[in-house]
This record gives C-alpha cells, structure tokens and sequence, in this order.
C-alpha cells in the first residue's frame, strides 16, 4: 500500500492487516506515536487523518491510503516548533511525556477547528487524552498560550 | 555526620529506602561543601528553567524503552492464566511450527528465575495474570497471534483473593511457605495504650477500607535485550538501572560486570519499576535462546494484572484524647492483603509518626492473596495510612466539638517520637498556616473557634459573616483538610562526574533516572550553578550502567537529595580545576579568580576568559570533577511535610462527587526548580484526587479475576474530572539535610489529598465516609445510611 506520511510517501508491502499504529511504529520507526491501551481509550496514538484526529491503534492503515496523515515527527516545520510544541515545552505541559504526542495532536485538531477556544472548549475535547503524570492544568494552559500566539501570528503577519 | 578528623574514610549511616531505612557503610566526600543556605544568592538554582528534554518530548524524538529498534530484534508475547490457581498444561507444539514463530518456551525450557521468589514461568498457577509461557516471533501481530493458538489446559483449585479468605482455617495455599509472611502480624508499640484509653475523654473506633489501585503508568513494563557474546545490554524501562542490572546478573548467573542497562526517556513508573521486571528476564533469556535481540513489553492487559499494584487494607482505628484534643492514644489493626507478593507494606508508619502521642501501637496483619504481586506505589504505607489517621482525627475532632485544624495543631509532633531523633526541618505549621489562609479555612462556615496561640479562628474573621455554601439543596458544599509527612531525604551512595568539552560546554553523568520528574533538568541547574556556567551549555547523561556512575534507585522521592549533591560536589570539583588552569593562563592564582555565566574573571580586574576559550587553550587535557553524596548526619530525622485543603460539590441525587478547589502547602526544603516542582505536587493531586474518587481494581470473587485491566474500567482522572489547584511550597532551605538544602518532592503531594477529600464529602453529607473511592453508588449509599442514622437516633449529632 502507499501511505502519505507528513508529506512523504511511503510504500509498505504485507501489511493489509496491520494497524496505522503498528505500521507507523514498527515498519517506518515513526516511533512518537505511542502504543499505550491498544483499544482506543487514553488517546496516546492520536495522529491526524487531513484534520481529522484519530486513534492509529483501532485504525487499518489500508483504509488510509490517498490521506494525508500527520504524525507528532511531522509538527515541526524545517526545524522550527510549532507554536503548540512551543507551548508545552514553554508551560511545562508534559512530564514523562509519553502522552505528549498524543496530546498535542489532539490540541493541533481542536485549533483547526477553534482557532480562539474557550478554556472548558479545551478541557472537553481534550477529555479523551489521558495523562497519568497529572499535567492538564498545565496542558491546558499550553493550549490556550498556542491559541493566542497562533492568532496574533496570524494579525501580524502576512 | 562526615568525620576526617580521625582519617575514616568509610563510615556507617542511615539510608532511606522507600520511607524505611537501613544502615550501610558509605565512603566520605573527598572534601566538604559549605551548604548552600537559606536565601543564598543562587542565580540558577530556584529558577524556572525549562525542561531539559521538552524539546525532545514535544516533537516525538525522545526514545523510550518501548521504542527501541534492533536489528534483527524478535517480538516476545507472554500467555498469562486465565484462571487464579490451579494447574495449567500446556503444549506449544503446533505453536512452534506457526509461520513467524521463532521460539516458545513454558518454565521447563528454561533455567530457573525467580520474581517474587515464585518461577518466572510456572504450570503451577496463582493468580490470573500470571506468565505461564512464552513465544517469540518475527513480529508483534505474529507472537500475539501465536498465543491464541497455544493448546492450554487448566485444572482450577480453589482460590483467596482478599486478606480474610486468605487468612481463615482451611484456607487454599496461596504461597508453597505458607499465606502469610514471616513479619506477620507485625506489631510496633510505644508507651501504653491501655493507660492511655483509661486518661482519655473521648475515644471513638471506626474501621477504614482502601482499593487496590493500579499504577497505570502509560509506557507498560517492558524492555529489549541484545547480548554480543557473553554480555547482555538491556533497554528497560526502570527507576533503577544498576539494581536491574544487579537483578539480571543474579537471575543469569553471569557477572555482574558483563550486564548493561540503559535507559534514557521513561514513561513513568511511580513505583512500580523498581528492579528487574518480568520482561527484561524473559527479553534475556529469549534473546539468548535464539541469538536474536528480543523486545518484550506488556500489553495494557498484562501492565494491569501483573505490574503491580498499592494494596488493599482494612484499618481498625480507636482513638483516645482529652476534652482539650490532646491525644492519649492511636490504635491501628490493619490487615493487607499483599497478592502473591512484593513487600510488607502496611499502613502503619504514618500512625506512628504524623500526630504527638506517648501511647501507640500498630498491628499490621499481612496475607497473601491469589492476585497479582504488590508493588510500591507513590508514597506506598503512608497513603493509605493518612487515609484512615486522617479521617479518624476528623471523627474524633467532630467529637470534640473542635475544628479539624486545630486538632492537628494540638497534636503537633516536633520530634521523631519512634527514634526520639528531631527533624532536621518541619514547617507543617508554616504549611497549615499558608494553606489554610490561601483556601479560606477559618472563614468558612461552620468553623469552630480556634484553640491555637497565635488566636485565628473565628477571629480571622473579624466580624464578617462567614463565607455560605450550598447545604441543602441537591448540590451539597462542603470542606476538608489532612496532613503528610513522608521521607525524601535521601543518602549515599550516589556518584556524578562532571565533564568540561573543548568546547566550553559541560557534561554531566550520573546514573540516576528522570521518571518524568524533571531529574534530568534539576541536576543540569545543579551543575550550572556549582560550575559557573551557562544552563544552555550543560547536559546530563543519565541511566547507563556502563557510562554513568553509580546512584540508588528513583524511589522514596530521594533523588534530588541523594543525587544532587554529587552533582554539586563534581560540578564544585571540576570548577576548581578550571581555575587553577586558568590561573595558570591569567598569570594569577585561583582564589582571585571567579567562575560564572561561562566565563572566568579576575576578581574586581577587567581580564577574562571564557569556558570555550579555555576550552580551546586546553585542548585535549580534560577536566573531570568527581563528586559523592556524603552521609546524612547522625541523630536526625529528614522528612517532608504538607497540609491540603479541599472543597468540594456533592450531588446528592446522583452521587457525583465534584472536587472544586484543592490547595495544597509542602515542606520539602529548598526548590530547585519551582516550576517542575508545581507539576510534581499537580500530579500527585490529580492522581490522590483518582484515588479518592474513581480508581479500584475490581475483581471477580468467586473467579478471582480481575475485571478492570484497562483503561477504560479502570478510570483514571481526565481533564474534566480535576479540581482547582493551588499548589505551593515553603521554600526554605534545610542546610541540615545535605548542603543543597532539598528534601524530596514527587510523593509528597499524593499523601493528603483523597483524605481531605473524604473528609470535605464527610463535611457535605454529614456522613461518615470509611471506604474509598467515593464512586457514586457508594455515596448513594451512604445517603441512604444518612437517612437510616437519622431516623433512628433523632435528635443526635449527625456523625461525620
């Protein structure tokens, strides 16, 4: 199958049974993406399907040919952060961070539907990424800073 | 205390594990550090930096234990019982011959390993969960399949999976030497109980029940191993690589020296890591049956039965005081129900230690269970004993007709009473005073006038009417409080070196871990600060056996006290060579010389030079600082302290607990980093918060299986279930501790919270809550016990 992975194209043989998950980790070492609950209940596999966001481990990764997916590697552009990642690593929103991927997927999905969210806009969509190290306030901070850097990037800029 | 007087270089001293302690001889710093004290002008230390490895988490970069790629590198899937005891019979012989399927074993194929003191791998089976055999394939999808095509046969026995059906006559084997261990029923006493009921005016006895809660940590347990000869190199995600690799080299027979661990980024472990797991036995065995690296980490399912878990208790509690709270006597009878292993953790410490009392005894009866192995979890003992001291004190001071505060303020301990030894710091008095002042304690209503010296109370309120709440209507307000006190001091041995580059940067190695606490970061400020350099141009190198030098284990919240002076002492000793070489090169001498920001300067001169020009005029000579954590002073206690507040919201029609506002007040010394810091005390919140609310492994009796291995049945707190929180520190220094003047700070904060929460519920229903977590069907039941309670004895105070 031919998968389109954060602008690349990838051709992936014998894997007609495998998750987007598995084949991210396993076949391309794209290994931000973490495999934690394996069933769709903690949100640490959230990769963007175009701006849909969705658990890569209770998805077929046949069924996302002619997508563009994005994965945590493919965030940053031409090394710089996005102003997401900026955010998280600026409010201290992570501590082990093995649910960071997943979270700032998530985050990355609710901006491009909200650009300005409310503060329980947030905690609601964010609901479904869990996090044991106890970061959400934090991460919920990290949200709302993106929000209004990415909104007064867009003011100023071109 | 450090003794050079007399020439030792080795002396005897108290260190900490997991909240017990142990004596062991440790060498003596090569020189002495003057603490850094209170108020010190530190430009580094105390500062909010950011996370050293942010970068690498945010964008995906940073590899975990889980990630680890090798060429060649086979999958392990274990199968695990099904049922909790009885005997299994299992034929891998059409497993063998599977496409993929490279290799499987059951416990007779391979050598004797011990975990828990039981086989690794045994047909003898007790609990479910328990590994019985293995398969290794060419990949995950091909070992998981494999395990379902297993041929396995179980003759079920019969089976105890709580503390009482364990410990009743005629009672199922659970273990080959017996249901309890040798410790057990252990007793620890203090003064005279009897006396001390006979003097008191009131005593009340309630009896308290805490869940078997799951670690839940989002990277399961899991490692890689790879031998090249006779050595073995094992990725793993632990909290103490050098006790794993201890572990390993014990279980393989090899010499210590031929094992390697290494572990980089880990994704939590709070507690539950603490040596060689399960699948880093099985990942080296495997790998050295079939020449291939292997990867074997658990699936969710196997994480949640199998990985470790705090323990359930039942607590017995009488409490004796006078008409003034004075407490005469504390009483505990717990009995804990371990699973088929771990340690005798019971809930007694805290009885012992928190509140002042002359006349104490805890009795702590352990059994094990046919369920998974216990394991340290957060702040493990002292947890579920503030649960039960602490709701008891709240009994006792609805008894008493005091306030809540003021009863633990009455009962303030100002020594060790166990050692008679004093601490080498407590501000939990400043910790009450700041907490209760931030939340609003002495203002709301239904606060009771206060008792303590300094006349807060009903005064603070200084003729204003107190703060209402929402009392009778379906959402019912109400407010609690409890205390910590936990170890965290830390003690030798620990090692750092520091490395000065050519280039002017620095590195660090020490061979501790950064579970997500921010250790990483915290020893790099360490490191700056000693050194004089740049924060930017210092990195750490962590958790290598072959690399770095030798550290404990990242348990006990010890890490920052045992580790951090090492670093500073490294750092201190790395520094004084740069100056002497650049004394040489300024044509001064070193003590006119002063080290900061990365750059050397004469004292009160203009010539200067900096670390990567002396880096440069070096060139391959290297400066190397060693530093060590030198022994903890004699006769001291080193503990850490804090208060919280809660508030919360009580919907009586359905049940639903809401937590509003938490504030939270800790004592643990100097803080490095105050914003790591503040994660450390939300997540200890949040995850007490999951305690008292929400989080119970629940199993099957008369199976006994576990119902919940997921994350799904088992619910941990989301975004949307966590309160307000108001977290801070007293942020004094204790230069009586080490000479960094820290104490630790990850499992403080979980300690009181699911207490104060139990106790602000208690506040709102005017109930007595004795069981956590406070599902809604177990507030609904003690609505309905309200209602009973009131029918029958009209006309009393309600309990609660």
């Amino acid at each position: 199958m031919r998968l389109e992975i954060n602008g690349e194209r990838f051709e992936v043989r014998d894997a007609d049974y495998l998750t987007l998950l598995d084949v991210l980790r396993d076949r391309l070492e794209l290994t931000g993406t973490k495999l934690v609950c394996d069933r769709g209940e903690c949100g640490a596999c959230t990769v963007l399907l175009g701006d849909e966001p969705a658990y890569s481990c209770l998805t077929l990764a046949a069924a996302c040919e002619g997508v563009s997916i994005t994965t945590i590697e493919g965030v940053a552009r031409d090394g710089e952060l996005h102003p997401l990642q900026q955010a998280f690593v600026e409010n201290d929103a992570l501590q082990c961070g093995y649910c960071t991927p997943g979270q700032i997927m998530a985050a990355l999905a609710l901006l491009e539907r909200s650009p300005s969210p409310s503060e329980s806009e947030v905690v609601h969509w964010m609901s479904g990424n869990l996090c044991r190290c106890g970061t959400y306030p934090k991460i919920v901070r990290a949200v709302l800073a993106a929000a209004r850097a990415m909104n007064s990037e867009g003011d100023g800029g071109e | 205390m450090a003794n050079k007087a007399n020439g030792r270089r080795f002396v005897s001293t108290r260190v900490e594990v997991e909240g017990r302690e142990e004596v062991r001889t440790v060498e003596l710093p090569a020189f002495e550090l003057e603490p850094w004290e209170a108020g010190a002008a530190l430009g580094i230390v105390g500062r909010c930096a950011l996370r050293a490895d942010g970068v690498d988490k945010v964008t995906g970069r940073a590899r975990y234990s889980a990630d680890i790629q090798r060429a060649g590198m086979l999958h392990a899937a274990v199968l695990r019982s099904a049922v909790a005891s009885g005997r299994a019979t299992v034929n891998l012989s059409r497993v063998r011959s599977l496409p993929g399927v490279r290799d499987a074993v059951t416990g007779s194929d391979i050598p004797t390993v011990e975990v828990n003191g039981l086989p690794l791998l045994d047909d003898a089976v007790r609990y479910a969960g328990q590994p019985i055999a293995v398969v290794c394939a060419d990949t995950r999808g091909a070992a998981e399949l494999a395990l379902r095509e297993i041929d396995v046969h179980y003759d079920s026995a019969p089976h105890a999976v709580t503390a009482a059906e364990s410990l009743a006559p005629g009672a199922p084997r659970v273990r080959p030497n017996g249901n309890a261990p040798e410790v057990s029923p252990r007793v620890i006493e203090r003064g005279d109980v009897d006396a001390g009921l006979a003097e008191a005016d009131v005593v009340i006895t309630r009896e308290y029940r805490v869940p078997a809660a799951l670690h839940t940590a989002l990277e399961p347990h899991g490692a890689v191993a790879e031998w090249t000869g006779d050595r073995l190199t094992v990725w793993e995600s632990t909290q103490g690589v050098f006790n794993t690799r201890a572990d390993l080299a014990a279980a393989l027979e090899i010499p210590i020296s031929h094992v390697r661990v290494i572990q980089d980024y880990m994704g939590g472990g709070f507690g539950a890591k603490n040596g060689a797991s399960t699948n880093a036995y099985i990942a080296a065995l495997m790998a050295r049956r079939t020449g291939r690296p292997v990867r074997c980490v658990n699936d969710r399912e196997g994480e949640q039965t199998d990985s470790g878990h705090r323990p359930t208790s039942v607590q017995r509690v009488t409490l004796g005081a006078r008409r003034d709270g004075t407490l005469t006597a504390i009483i505990l009878d717990a009995e804990v129900a371990l699973g088929i292993g771990g340690w005798e953790g019971g809930p007694g410490a805290i009885y012992q230690e928190l509140y002042r009392c002359d006349n104490v005894r805890t009795t702590e009866t352990f059994a094990y269970t046919n369920l998974g192995a216990m394991a340290s979890f957060r702040a493990p003992c002292n947890v579920e004993g503030a649960f039960g001291l602490e709701r008891a004190m709240d009994v006792l001071a609805r008894e008493l007709g005091m306030d809540p505060l003021d009863l633990r303020l009455v009962n303030y301990a100002t020594v060790n009473q166990g050692r008679n030894t004093p601490y080498s710091a407590k501000r939990l008095d400043e910790c009450y005073r700041v907490g209760a002042e931030r939340f609003g304690w002495w203002v709301r209503e239904g606060a009771t006038g206060s008792s303590n010296a300094d006349g807060r109370g009903r005064a603070a309120l200084d003729g204003a009417p107190p703060v209402p709440r929402a009392r009778d209507g379906r959402f019912r307000c109400g407010y609690g409080m409890a205390s910590q006190i936990w170890g965290g001091g830390g003690g030798p041995p620990a090692y750092a070196m520091v490395r000065l580059e050519p280039d002017g940067s620095a590195e660090v190695l020490t061979g501790t871990q950064d579970l997500g606490t921010g250790s990483r970061t915290v020893f790099a400020q360490i490191a700056a600060e000693a050194l004089g350099a740049r924060l930017e141009d210092v990195r750490v190198v962590i958790g290598d056996t072959e690399r770095t030098p030798y550290t404990g284990n990242s348990w006990g919240s010890i890490t920052v006290a045992s580790v951090g002076p090492a670093v500073r002492m490294a750092a201190e000793d790395a520094r004084s060579q740069l100056l002497e070489a650049a004394a040489g090169i300024l044509d001064t001498t070193p003590d006119r010389l002063v080290a900061s920001d990365g750059v050397v300067r004469v004292r009160r001169g203009t010539r200067s030079l900096t670390f990567a020009e002396m880096g440069e005029q070096l060139g391959d000579v290297m400066i190397i600082g060693h530093g060590s954590r030198g022994p903890n002073p004699d006769d001291t206690t080193l503990s850490t302290f804090g208060a919280q507040f809660a508030e919360v919201e009580v919907d009586v029609e359905t049940g639903v607990v809401r937590v509003l506002k938490i504030v939270a007040v800790h004592d643990s010394g100097r803080i490095i980093n105050p914003a790591l810091a503040e994660s450390q005390l939300h997540g200890g919140i949040i995850q007490g918060t999951g305690y008292a609310l929400f989080e119970e492994r629940v199993v099957d009796h008369a199976l006994g299986i576990p119902l919940n291995p997921n994350m799904h049945d088992y619910k941990i707190p989301t975004m949307s279930d966590i309160p307000e929180i108001d977290a801070s520190f007293i942020d004094v220094a204790d230069t009586v501790a080490n000479h960094i003047g820290s104490r630790g700070v990850a499992e403080p904060p979980i300690i009181p919270t699911a207490p104060a929460i139990a106790n602000a519920v208690s506040d709102a229903l005017g109930v007595e809550v004795d069981e956590i977590p406070m599902t809604p069907w177990r507030v609904m039941s003690y609505k309905e016990r309200e209602s009973r309670e009131q029918t029958a004895e009209s006309g009393e105070l309600p309990r609660g």
